[in-house]
């Protein structure tokens, strides 16, 4: 699954601060380390509940390849108080609703329901993350969805498999190496103490963050989390990821067959996690080069030279060092290694000139739009919220980004470029239908 | 990875029209559209106002009656000209329209869709002065240039290619194209790449100056400003949009075939390794007075994720990821479609288990339990849907577009806590296909031809054939 992108804002304005502060972020850890985060907001009289484990595909090994997303569909087949279907079944009648996503760094559970069903919510969680029930025959009908969710990912977009084929390459000894979703193989082979053993050591409440938005009481909350959460003993604090992805020394290469019109491409590039220092810089180029028409890889490869009939990039939070992702469809006709060498081109006016500072003035605006978009809705801000408290270290940063990224200046952002940008750190997956010429 | 596929799930939600709106209004129990202002300009343009003041920025959408029905026989024209709208104005170059809006981090979509063409646009309140000149000239005074325009040709040929590489993509199309057959609304939004590849620059002005015109369209402009200075803004620039002259030809009305036997499209893709599939018929017009009670019964049978096609299709026997159903009504018409995929190899029982569960709803009804727990679902999930100035004016053009006003959305409450199971029965009765059903199934013909026949007569086509 594509990392949930959550660029958000730069140069906040005066008035957004009026509009939400740090300080409209309430919080409070229970005694068994479970971290919540409160945002009292009126507008609907709805709430979200959004829990993010810091568990994803990076905790695997293989032979459990696929375990952390697994998990995520076990997390709804039943517990002690609720048992099989008895989850979805009660907060649905209750008005509720909630899906959960799996990345390769995090699992996040969110529950969306009127204000008046918080405390079955909170029931429901609590009896899944204490004694969550494992029952085999669920494991085995399971194994079957997550089956069909793989395929008809690989059915419908060519971005996955090509995806797949460059984290493999790119990543040989980090777990990055590997899907979110897992091998098919271990997929059919996991067992019930695989499952146990992972909920043990994971699913503890000192490894999770919770956080709480809508029409709530910050009183109510803390009411409920700790009747319902607190008496849920801690756990041991997993063992930490240690591998550590070796510098690439070369430029790597890899080839995938399928029917498609014209080839795909994709290069990643390494480069650091969320925390770096050229965090924001390289956020910044990511939308110089592809964000709207005037973006520098659209207006060269999509609008002038006509090579691409789309080009995108992805840069997204990360525990470990990740990789900064170009994507691009060519036009008919098109030789890909056309295509790529333009995006190359581009690549390297940067690197030798730079963006301008009406460039680096424009993505600042854009961003503030982003920002804007995200806490519109309550279930933008217990997203980004979350995901700031995680990947940044603390929510806090959410608030001081603005000043974060006025800092970057044309030079910062020429200076990433040089040191990421470089042949020997790349690699070019090319999807196509001919792969035999 | 996620739990489910949202858009899925999703999908009934885009067509179940309700408000929101504030806590207060919520806890007396009658959900009310905000306080919002109408009013006509003399060129017959019909403007919405609203005030929404969390996030300083301002959303319009805009809806033209240019959608797909006014194709005749030139597929995709509507597409192409909704995009071209913003290749150049009169006083403006495509690159400048472009510039401009970047620069300020505004965003400005025009796209058709099957009944309708639309611009939907988001920027900051302190640019309204720069972006919504902007917009008029988009919708009022496109110039179509011609080396945009081809180039837009190419790029669209393209992906008309491309997104036959996804069934999930196309399934639709398919699918109004067989249940609809030559009405207009069997035409598909997305065009086919033999008529595309024919169409000329004056093919796209022809269309604009029929089917653009302020008289039968709508303006809705919501968020962060005062609403006595926007009236007077709009009414400026929006009053210099000239009526149309050309006659408008809507044959949406034109009656429909009437299918009288179950059927079946298989559409092959060699390289298909599951198969997705629609099963269903015709469904209802928008306007039905049933359609909230609709929407809570199709709740208990597709709708979220303990349906019953959910339930059984994937929860009880690991079939599939998702299986869904929903109602998507137009103005004149609509179908009903139960939705799912799933391996080439388990073709056969799926479907079976999707017919089984159907009839189960005609059989044996929705017990007094599940349906208090639809009614409760489909109410708590209703607000956020109308949370943002985005959703408020998408709600205000999809209001006049369908002819509903608020109190459609400020008695939606009442009218789900007013459906009963002896109303559920008839609901079911009368408005859930289980005879002649259709099924349209995209996958690996040479293996899942002999089940299709099973089911009814089989009309096979290639997916690397022209169009749908």
């Amino acid at each position: 699954m594509k990392r949930l992108l959550c660029f958000l804002l730069t140069c906040l304005s005066s008035s957004l601060y009026a509009q939400m502060k740090a300080e409209d972020v309430k919080t409070f850890t229970l005694k068994n380390g479970m971290k919540f985060l409160v945002i009292e907001d009126n507008s609907i009289p709805n709430a979200n509940m959004y829990l993010f484990y810091k568990v994803g595909s990076r905790n695997e090994h293989p032979g459990i390849t696929g375990l952390s997303h697994f998990f995520e569909h076990m997390m709804f087949n039943g517990a002690k108080k609720f048992g099989p279907k008895m989850f979805d079944r009660t907060m649905e009648f209750n008005g509720g609703a909630n899906n959960a996503y799996t990345t390769q760094n995090v699992t996040v559970y969110t529950n969306w329901f009127p204000v008046t069903a918080m405390e079955t919510i909170f029931d429901l969680e609590a009896d899944r993350i204490s004694s969550l029930s494992i029952d085999p025959k669920m494991v085995e009908s399971e194994r079957g969805v997550v089956l069909s969710e793989r395929s008809t990912g690989l059915e419908n977009s060519p971005w996955n498999l090509l995806g797949d084929a460059v984290n493999a390459t790119a990543f040989q000894e980090h777990p990055y190496h590997w899907t979110v979703i897992g091998y098919e193989t271990d997929i059919k082979n996991w067992t019930k103490e695989d499952l146990e053993e992972y909920f043990r050591t994971y699913y503890a409440p000192n490894n999770a963050v919770v956080v709480i938005s809508g029409n709530v009481k910050l009183d109510e909350v803390k009411r409920m989390a700790q009747k319902y959460l607190e008496p849920i003993p801690a756990q041991k604090q997993p063992n930490v990821v240690h591998l550590v992805e070796p510098p690439q020394i070369g430029e790597r290469r890899i080839l995938v067959q399928k029917e498609v019109a014209t080839p795909y491409i994709l290069i990643g590039y390494h480069t650091p996690d969320t925390k770096s220092k050229d965090f924001y810089a390289l956020d910044i180029l990511n939308s110089v080069l592809t964000s709207g028409n005037t973006s520098r890889l659209y207006s060269a490869l999509v609008d002038k030279k006509q090579l691409a009939t789309s080009v995108f990039s992805d840069f997204s939070e990360s525990f470990d060092p990740n990789l900064f992702q170009i994507y691009g469809i060519a036009a008919k006709g098109v030789k890909e290694s056309d295509l790529e060498n333009a995006i190359y081109m581009e690549i390297e006016k940067i690197k030798k000139e730079g963006i301008t500072s009406q460039e680096l003035q424009k993505v600042k605006n854009q961003k503030l739009m982003e920002f804007y978009n995200k806490i519109e809705t309550i279930n933008g801000k217990s997203n980004n919220i979350g995901t700031y408290e995680l990947f940044f270290g603390d929510y806090k940063k959410m608030f001081n980004a603005p000043a974060e990224y006025e800092k970057v200046s044309t030079e910062d952002v020429k200076k990433v470029v040089n040191e990421y940008f470089k042949k020997s750190n790349r690699t070019v997956g090319i999807l196509k239908a001919n792969v035999e010429e | 990875m996620s739990k489910t596929i949202k858009y899925i799930l999703s999908a009934t939600i885009l067509i179940l029209v309700s408000g929101d709106m504030s806590f207060s209004q919520a806890q007396s129990g009658s959900f009310k559209v905000p306080v919002y202002e109408k009013f006509s300009l003399p060129n017959g343009l019909i403007v919405y106002l609203m005030e929404q003041h969390e996030v300083p920025t301002i959303s319009v959408s805009a809806i033209i009656p240019a959608g797909a029905i006014y194709n005749g026989q030139k597929s995709g024209l509507a597409s192409i000209t909704a995009t071209a709208l913003q290749f150049g104005t009169k006083s403006y170059t495509k690159a400048k329209i472009e510039s401009e809006l970047d620069f300020i981090g505004a965003r400005i979509n025009t796209y058709a869709s099957k009944e309708s063409a639309s611009l939907t646009a988001k920027f900051a309140s302190k640019d309204q002065d720069i972006v919504l000149p902007i917009i008029k000239e988009v919708l009022a005074d496109p110039v179509f240039d011609a080396a945009e325009f081809e180039k837009e040709k190419k790029r669209s040929l393209a992906t008309l290619d491309r997104i036959k590489e996804s069934p999930r993509s196309v399934l639709g199309f398919y699918w109004d194209h067989f249940l609809y057959g030559d009405h207009v609304y069997g035409y598909s939004s997305s065009g086919s790449p033999a008529s595309v590849a024919k169409f000329s620059v004056s093919d796209l002005k022809t269309f604009y100056k029929i089917n653009y015109s302020p008289a039968g369209s709508a303006l809705a402009v919501v968020g962060d400003f005062e609403s006595k200075s926007m009236k007077d803004k709009l009414s400026k620039i929006f009053s210099k949009w000239e009526k149309s002259v050309e006659p408008q030809k809507n044959l949406a009305g034109e009656p429909i075939a009437t299918i009288k036997t179950g059927r079946v499209l298989l559409i092959n893709k060699e390289d298909a390794r599951e198969t997705t599939l629609l099963i269903g018929g015709p469904g209802i017009r928008r306007d039905n007075p049933d359609f909230v009670a609709i929407e809570v019964v199709n709740t208990v049978l597709g709708g979220r994720f303990t349906s019953w096609l959910n339930d059984e299709l994937r929860v009880n026997s690991g079939l599939t990821y998702g299986a869904n159903s929903y109602f998507s009504p137009l103005k004149n018409a609509g179908t009903f479609s139960v939705s799912t995929f799933t391996a080439t190899k388990t073709t056969e029982p799926t479907i079976d288990k999707a017919l089984q569960v159907l009839n189960r709803l005609h059989a044996k009804g929705i017990d007094e339990e599940t349906l208090t727990s639809a009614k409760n679902y489909v109410k708590g999930q209703f607000p956020p849907d109308f949370e943002t100035a985005t959703q408020l004016a998408g709600l205000l053009t999809e209001m006049f577009w369908y002819g509903f006003d608020e109190s459609f959305i400020n008695n939606f409450q009442n009218n789900v806590d007013g459906l009963t199971s002896a109303k559920a029965k008839d609901i079911i009765l009368k408005y859930f296909p289980d005879k002649n059903l259709q099924l349209v199934l995209i996958g690996k013909a040479s293996e899942i031809k002999r089940i299709a026949e099973k089911y009814g007569p089989v009309t096979v086509k290639e997916i690397k054939a022209d169009g749908y």
